[in-house]
């Protein structure tokens, strides 16, 4: 059984679109990556799933539930960390989770251990949580009653990179007991890191949905570089481009290939970076709007 | 709700002050309000039970209940319902509130219900205050009649709460919805003041919630308005129904 699947999953906020037609499955035991820019309907699209904006159109099931006959049944069963997370301030960070706890499931199974991963201050009080914290916190109360699956948000935003580091590990070790994950993010990195499929979204209509693999295959590397000869005389591939001295390409394939190639002039400089989102939609997507 | 837990000690022992205030008071004011000359009261007539303010009773029922009970109270109480759902959208506290597995519908009564005890610590904590205070300051007061008074100004201030949780249903933002629902209570108060006033607007009354809830009869005669209860208890309801309802089919954006 697929753990989310949508149906032509469309929400409009009057005449602006929000998401259109959706249909993507998120099957048992995957961490789901949910790629977009900002702005593209990745969080319309995870509100909708959780029942606080009513979809406009199509359907959506969760653990085969309709999201509109049977969300709070939905809901039991799901964590969640929004992408703008605010928590109540007034609180300390046990008074939260002991307020959550009785609003979802008394038995927490793995709060000892999230606690361990993710330390924070719990009797303090919230409002003097710093930005990483209040994160953790987060992520806390999203596992902490151990779901079957759980929804995040642009999770990372805020942690530091040696947290996001651990936050990764947790998330696969997490996969590995057999939890399902739908992770957004608009980072194209961390999905690579984590993820086993993807869906890429953008101005609110589904792109693609493919294995991390093949996504990865795909891409290639952005290559600059400055040689002592004249750059013309550099055979790249046919969309290499020059400009102020610099030879511009992307080498998909078989970059030992380019090396060899390379080696053959007197290099210069050299820079060598992966593609952004954006290339990875303008090159295969064709939606370079 | 413990989020409550500072609010409603402060407006206890707030209101339980303003009370031992005017009650001790009250001594030193006798001569002055029995001196004042019936025209002077006559400008008191918006007030239900003005002409009796000489009396301890009377001038209880002026000063304390008219105003501070049933118009501040009043207010408070709306601002705090208007709060209830606004608040929690405007926060954003809203996205992880409704990712638990309680339905819209528990939202809005358990919000409603949540506020129960402070209505009622309140009460509590100003029929015991006036009680003490009377006897050490050697007035009457029938405390059966006091009781009353407060047993039936709990279905006044659920409909406000009622009302302004409807209210804070359908306007996100916090301090709008409370600003309408304290100009709505303000509003009701002066229709109600005015139907007192003269005859020509005596129907001006019947939209106002005041109406229903007339402190002075209970507390001087113990005459309860049975229909007024009835009428307030069937507006909460209604409000929270529709509350729901609205709540129900909200688009939550933030």
């Amino acid at each position: 059984m697929d753990i989310i699947e949508t149906k032509d999953l469309t929400k409009y906020y009057g005449k602006i679109k929000g998401i259109e037609n959706l249909n993507f499955t998120v099957k048992k035991g995957e961490i789901f990556g949910f790629l977009g820019p900002n702005g593209a309907g990745k969080t319309t699209t995870i509100r909708t799933l959780l029942g606080i904006l009513k979809p406009t159109q199509g359907e959506a099931y969760i653990f085969g539930e309709n999201i509109e006959d049977n969300i709070v049944k939905i809901r039991s069963k799901v964590g969640y960390i929004p992408g703008e997370l605010t928590l109540y301030e007034h609180l300390t960070g046990r008074q939260f989770l002991y307020y959550f706890s009785s609003l979802r499931n008394t038995i927490l199974p793995l709060l000892d251990e999230l606690l361990q991963v993710f330390e924070i201050p719990l009797d303090r009080k919230i409002k003097s949580y710093s930005r990483g914290m209040k994160q953790k916190l987060g992520i806390i109360q999203a596992f902490m009653d151990d779901p079957e699956l759980v929804i995040m948000d642009e999770p990372t935003s805020g942690l530091d990179p040696l947290l996001q580091q651990k936050f990764y590990d947790f998330l696969l070790s997490e996969k590995k007991k057999g939890r399902t994950m739908f992770f957004s993010s608009h980072i194209l990195s961390e999905i690579d890191k984590i993820c086993d499929r993807v869906a890429i979204i953008r101005d609110g209509n589904l792109v693609t949905v493919e294995n991390i693999e093949t996504l990865k295959s795909k891409r290639g590397k952005r290559i600059r570089l400055k040689i002592k000869d004249n750059p013309a005389r550099f055979r790249g591939p046919r969309d290499m481009k020059i400009l102020d001295g610099w030879i511009e390409f992307v080498a998909t394939g078989n970059l030992d290939y380019w090396m060899k190639e390379i080696s053959k002039f007197t290099v210069v400089d050299l820079e060598i970076s992966d593609f952004s989102l954006e290339d990875i939609f303008i090159r295969y997507y064709r939606g370079g709007k | 709700m413990k989020d409550y837990w500072k609010t409603t000690v402060i407006f206890t022992f707030l209101f339980s002050g303003i009370a031992v205030m005017y009650a001790v008071m009250y001594p030193t004011f006798r001569e002055t309000m029995e001196s004042l000359a019936p025209s002077m009261v006559k400008q008191f007539a918006w007030i239900p039970g003005a002409e009796d303010m000489s009396s301890y009773v009377g001038f209880l029922n002026i000063e304390m209940y008219q105003i501070f009970w049933v118009l501040f109270l009043g207010m408070i109480l709306g601002f705090i319902g208007a709060s209830l759902v606004s608040k929690e959208i405007e926060s954003k506290t809203i996205d992880l509130l409704m990712s638990n597995p309680v339905s819209r519908k528990q939202i809005i009564f358990e919000k409603f219900i949540g506020l129960f005890p402070m209505v009622l610590i309140i009460n509590i904590g100003v029929i015991l205050t006036l009680v003490i205070v009377t006897t050490v300051i050697n007035e009457e007061i029938n405390f059966y009649y006091l009781f009353l008074t407060h047993l039936v100004s709990i279905p006044y201030f659920l409909a406000i709460l009622g009302i302004g949780l409807l209210i804070s249903t359908i306007i996100n933002e916090k301090m709008k919805a409370s600003v309408i629902t304290i100009a709505i209570v303000i509003a009701m108060f002066l229709f109600e003041s005015l139907s007192q006033i003269s005859s020509d607007y005596k129907s001006f009354g019947l939209i106002s919630l005041k109406h229903y809830y007339n402190p002075y009869n209970i507390l001087k005669f113990g005459n309860i308005n049975g229909t007024g209860i009835i009428v307030l208890l069937v507006i909460t309801i209604w409000a929270l129904i529709i509350a729901m309802i609205y709540f129900e089919h909200k688009d939550i954006k933030i």
